[in-house]
């Protein structure tokens, strides 16, 4: 479905992502794992073409899509939701929602998307009037993975969901992601929470230093040395 | 008291004006978080266009305002186009303002070197006279800015609250990078943007060119109060940039009287600096002042 | 490019005479003999013109160049000169008395507009300066006994040197062209002293400047004195030159824009940018003139403002860019022989002795708006300790190494910190901190983007070396020592993550600080960075600093620290051994989480 073919991306002169290898297939979990700064967010801004590759390949559906503006790329059926929520804070929480569904194609079914999305998010359907920014981290997390859905996305992509949230509410985002994929969306996760995203990846990829070192199924990577001692801490 | 409640009258009327030439000015601010220094010039520009609409073509001034509002639309989306949206990621935050700043000075000194320092009447076309109100009395032309004004404003209000694009709009201002996620084609929203600020100019030059003669630096003159208005109504607020205007109208028109003719504006900028430096975000502002 | 080379000890570049010094020497001389050889008045006026403005620009530059402040109110300054001295001329006190008068009446309005203005940033400064600048001018215009109103003032016509005012052209150019040479002199001498680096540090980023000990109110207002006072005594000559003045002309906005658009486009935060920008338009414009004939009302205004905008579009560094052959290289991750290099200290010495308690909190407390985001903490690190601070994100890590170093009061609590000569001090400014010896990184590194590592490192070792030179020697020493010897030339945003962390870590310990406060520094490292970040503060340790780290990486935790303190949701819930920490309940519950509890069995 998606491939990164020798891809390298970065900011300004400082080059991130050296050349790397990805592939989602349809209906797959996908994650990439890594130290901070090891280029995970760049892979993801680059595939949502927030960020113009330098060198290789993004296909998407057997498109070229490396070259493609951010709206673009939404428009094909990407959705990232990106890391730190990235609401807009002065709006309520229904016309975030609302601006999920800002491509034509999802404009069109959004009130039946809404009512599907705030089904799988009882919690969210309480605030909808609220402001954004008035809700707690755990909420608003929840509002940017539904606001993410409002797209009808064949592929979505996580960029650390459980970044700065109490564990408790960690493992509330881990069930939303699950059942997400139950909904047989394509999935490309990126988290910190090493063990919990393996556990639920169908393959993983190890990104050091802007290079793919690993690639293998979340089991098996879960079991390998290296991950463990650098990524699990044993 | 007579002359206090005319004084007031006259102060709302002006206020009307300022809210129109300001609620562009806000509104680039509060989205593109631009301060446009030649906006002022746009007002200019839209005032030698009626000019040479009444006195070229001989028509009411008030008919010209769908074409000159059109093409300060145009030439808006040409200024973010052209000029400012490949410095949108410059390094030098700075580097937007002198753009804005260079081309303030060169409409100014461009007109200067067109009409020359004269100053450009419009036929006033029956806007100058004036209607009683009881005791008290009213330009025909200023109670037009007046509605005007408010009219503006409210349809602009509804436009960003209600529709599909207004929100868009609201939502590139609120983060930039997150619309792009949803789909939104920023530089195209900031292009619309920057148009619809300079249609409002557009709008306001048809209205005031009537009552005040065009000169290359008039947009100066109006556009310093304008930026008084909107660090009073708060950077980016469109009912602040309303409220903002009709208390600088007031402000305009009692201290004028009260205090000196010549020193009102020192009121006005005394205000400006007194509020920049104790509330930056204004009455009800996005709070980006002292940041 | 890879042809770095590395000499085999660090010593600073010798001074040489290169190509750019001799033409900037060529073109200054011919600004003075042009007019002089030929002889025209109307050359004279354009030359001398030309110095004038390229003061003017000059001077402006300190302001908004260097220290970023974008000011479109110099008219003020150029304003008072010209009456202050145009006023007292007429009481029989010659204009170079009145010169100095205006000097230092503009020096204090600087100071007293900048003072509370500095707090604005970009446009909102801008416009502060706009409206001080009307008010001003209004006001010349209201108060007619003084100023002579809209009317104008007239110079007394007395001739001669004492006046300032003569029949021949030549003396106004020698006093013209004496005025750009101070003014270059003094911007020159700026740029490159500590003020100057101070200041542009200021300008790239406040807070990292305020962690490296700069008072950043301080020069600021230091600088808009400077600037002031030469502004103002361009104005006392060109009120003397003009023999005629009026607020309309010397207040003017249209003026003072015109001062900053020189700048600009020759180039802001450069020595000498200002200069080529006024010679490239203020010739330019004549020659136009000449074309269009003398009547072109406006035409200098509309050649400024359209090459300004067309060097904001093709040349964003001003002219100066051009001759500025900087080479960019690569950021090479190539880091070896660094002269001395970092030797491993592989046997860890036994646990050393802790001395008197060197920093102390004590019950500090910090809301933000209704959230507490610390309570009630309290620690003390003590002389030679490595404290880890850990906790989940959002705990208050780092609001309160905020409130340990001067860049957020607690509402309630103390800071004490031990000074080396022994007593407490209670410092309350980031600049106050760092002169009680305590140094700091920040999570986000903070850079200044513009300046190569050499000078980051260098903003750093000004705080105990004052003398460039010192400052110069004292940052290639850290550079070497910190493994960023190959990118000592190379512009900071050119590192990468790990390479602009190490740089967070060189410019504090430029410093020399006594207490080190390390935010986060192993983020994002792969295992070979960490294992040298771990040796690399070892050995800061071993030196005698003390050290407090905000870590994630466990790993360096455990390696590290002497002691560990805990913090979740603003508290300090547990402190003790490392061994000891992550083995308590809470700890695991809060933080580590089971799957770490599982991989350390106790």
């Amino acid at each position: 479905m998606l491939t990164l073919h020798d891809v390298q991306a970065g900011y300004g002169r400082t080059t991130i992502l050296h050349g790397i290898h990805v592939e989602v297939r349809a209906g797959e979990v996908v994650t990439i794992v890594g130290a901070n700064g090891a280029g995970k967010t760049t892979t993801l801004r680059t595939v949502a073409g927030l960020v113009r590759p330098t060198a290789g390949r993004i296909t998407f559906e057997g498109e070229e899509i490396g070259h493609l503006p951010p709206h673009e790329v939404v428009a094909r059926g990407i959705t990232l939701i990106p890391e730190g929520r990235q609401l807009f804070p002065f709006m309520s929480v229904r016309d975030n929602l609302r601006m999920g569904a800002y491509t034509p194609h999802a404009r069109d079914r959004m009130r039946q998307t809404m009512d599907e999305v705030l089904d799988l998010f009882p919690r969210v359907r309480e605030k909808l009037e609220q402001h954004a920014g008035s809700l707690s981290g755990g909420e608003q997390q929840m509002v940017a993975i539904a606001r993410g859905m409002m797209a009808r996305p064949k592929l979505l992509m996580f960029d650390e969901p459980s970044l700065g949230l109490a564990p408790i509410i960690v493992s509330q985002v881990f069930d939303v992601v699950e059942r997400i994929v139950q909904t047989g969306v394509t999935v490309l996760l990126v988290e910190q929470n090493v063990f919990r995203t393996l556990s639920i990846a169908d393959r993983g990829y190890v990104l050091e230093n802007g290079a793919i070192v690993m690639n293998d199924s979340g089991a098996a990577l879960l079991r390998d040395d290296h991950v463990r001692r650098a990524y699990l801490g044993i | 008291m007579d002359t206090f409640v005319q004084l007031v009258i006259n102060g709302l009327m002006l206020g009307g004006l300022f809210a129109i030439i300001s609620v562009g000015l806000t509104l680039i601010f509060g989205i593109i978080r631009l301060v446009n220094f030649a906006h002022g010039e746009l007002l200019m520009v839209g005032m030698y266009l009626t000019w040479l609409g009444t006195t070229q073509l001989g028509l009411h001034p008030y008919v010209l305002a769908p074409p000159v509002v059109l093409a300060l639309f145009v030439v808006g989306l040409l200024i973010q186009r052209f000029i400012l949206q490949p410095l949108l990621d410059a390094r030098d935050a700075h580097v937007q303002i002198f753009a804005t700043v260079g081309l303030s000075t060169a409409l100014i000194n461009l007109a200067l070197l067109v009409f020359g320092a004269d100053l450009y009447a419009t036929p006033s076309s029956g806007v100058r006279d004036s209607i009683a109100l009881g005791p008290y009395r009213i330009l025909v032309g200023q109670l037009v800015m007046f509605v005007c004004g408010i009219a503006v404003v409210a349809a602009l209000h509804l436009f960003m609250e209600r529709s599909y694009l207004g929100r868009a709009i609201r939502a590139t201002a609120q983060h930039r990078a997150a619309a792009q996620l949803m789909g939104v084609d920023v530089k195209r929203i900031y292009m619309v943007t920057f148009g619809i600020g300079a249609a409002c100019v557009g709008l306001a030059a048809v209205l005031v060119a009537p009552i005040y003669p065009a000169s290359p630096t008039v947009g100066t003159y109006f556009v310093l109060t304008a930026f008084v208005v909107v660090v009073l109504g708060g950077m980016g607020s469109l009912h602040g940039a309303f409220i903002g205007a009709l208390i600088i109208g007031l402000v305009d028109s009692l201290s004028g009287f009260y205090i000196a003719p010549d020193l009102k504006e020192v009121v006005i900028f005394g205000l400006f600096i007194t509020i920049l430096l104790l509330r930056p975000t204004g009455l009800f502002g996005l709070g980006r002042g002292s940041e | 490019m890879s042809d770095v080379t590395i000499p085999a000890t660090p010593r600073p570049a010798p001074r040489r005479i290169d190509g750019g010094t001799i033409a900037i020497a060529a073109l200054l001389a011919l600004i003075l003999l042009v007019p002089l050889l030929v002889g025209d008045d109307f050359v004279f006026h354009v030359f001398i013109t030309i110095c004038l403005y390229g003061a003017l620009a000059t001077a402006w530059n300190i302001v908004g160049g260097f220290a970023g402040q974008l000011s479109l109110g110099h008219a003020i300054f150029y304003g008072i000169g010209a009456y202050t001295a145009a006023l007292l001329v007429p009481l029989g006190i010659s204009p170079w008395i009145g010169m100095l008068g205006g000097a230092a009446v503009s020096a204090l309005v600087g100071v007293g507009i900048g003072l509370p203005c500095f707090r604005l940033r970009g446009p909102f400064f801008a416009l502060a300066t706009i409206a001080f600048l009307q008010v001003i001018r209004l006001l010349a215009l209201h108060f007619t006994g003084l100023t002579g109103g809209a009317v104008g003032l007239m110079v007394p016509l007395q001739t001669g040197w004492q006046w300032m005012i003569f029949f021949e052209r030549w003396p106004s150019l020698l006093i013209a062209f004496g005025l750009l040479a101070l003014t270059l002199a003094v911007a020159g001498y700026i740029r490159h002293s500590r003020f100057g680096y101070y200041l542009v540090a200021t300008r790239e980023r406040e807070p990292a400047a305020a962690a490296a000990g700069v008072n950043t109110l301080r020069i600021r207002l230091a600088a808009v004195a400077v600037s002031a006072a030469l502004t103002s005594m361009v104005g006392t000559f060109h009120g003397m030159y003009l023999t005629f003045i009026e607020p309309e002309a010397m207040f003017s906005l249209a003026f003072s824009v015109q001062i900053a658009m020189f700048a600009l486009i020759g180039g802001i935060g450069t020595v000498f940018g200002p200069l080529f920008g006024t010679l490239l338009v203020v010739p330019l414009t004549e020659l136009a003139r000449g074309w269009l004939g003398a009547s072109a009302l406006g035409l200098h205004g509309f050649v400024y403002g359209t090459v300004l905008v067309l060097i904001v579009l093709f040349l964003p560094d001003g002219l100066a860019g051009l001759f500025r052959r900087k080479a960019t290289t690569e950021a090479s991750d190539v880091e070896a022989s660094a002269p001395a290099a970092t030797a491993p200290a592989e046997a860890r010495p036994a646990r050393r002795e802790m001395g008197e308690p060197i920093l102390v909190a004590e019950h500090l407390n910090k809301r933000f708006g209704g959230l507490a985001v610390t309570t009630d903490v309290s620690f003390s690190l003590r002389q030679g300790e490595v404290l880890g601070i850990i906790g989940p994100n959002g705990a208050g890590k780092t609001t309160l190494f905020n409130q340990i170093s001067g860049f957020l009061a607690p509402q309630s609590g103390v800071v004490r910190v031990r000074l080396a000569e022994g007593g407490f001090v209670t410092p309350h400014s980031p600049h106050g901190f760092a002169r009680a010896g305590v140094g700091r990184t920040f999570q986000i590194v903070q850079p200044f983007a513009a300046m190569t590592v050499l000078e980051n490192i260098m903003i750093g070792a000004f705080h105990r070396h004052p003398g460039r030179a010192e400052a110069r020697e004292k940052a290639l020493e850290t550079a070497a020592r910190m493994g960023l010897w190959a990118q000592r030339e190379v512009e900071a945003r050119s590192l990468t993550i790990g390479g602009l962390k190490r740089l967070e870590i060189a410019r504090v310990m430029a410093m020399e600080p006594r207490i080190l406060l390390l935010d986060e520094v192993m983020a994002g490292l792969n295992q070979t960075d960490v294992q040298r970040a771990i040796r690399l503060i070892e050995q800061i340790r071993d030196d005698g600093v003390s050290v407090i780290a905000i870590e994630h990486v466990m790993q360096a935790i455990m390696a590290l620290s002497d002691r560990v303190i805990v913090l979740n949701s603003g508290r300090v819930i547990a402190e003790g051994l490392p061994q000891d920490v992550v083995r308590d309940p809470t700890v695991i519950e809060a933080y580590l989480g089971k799957d770490f509890a599982h991989a350390h069995p106790a």
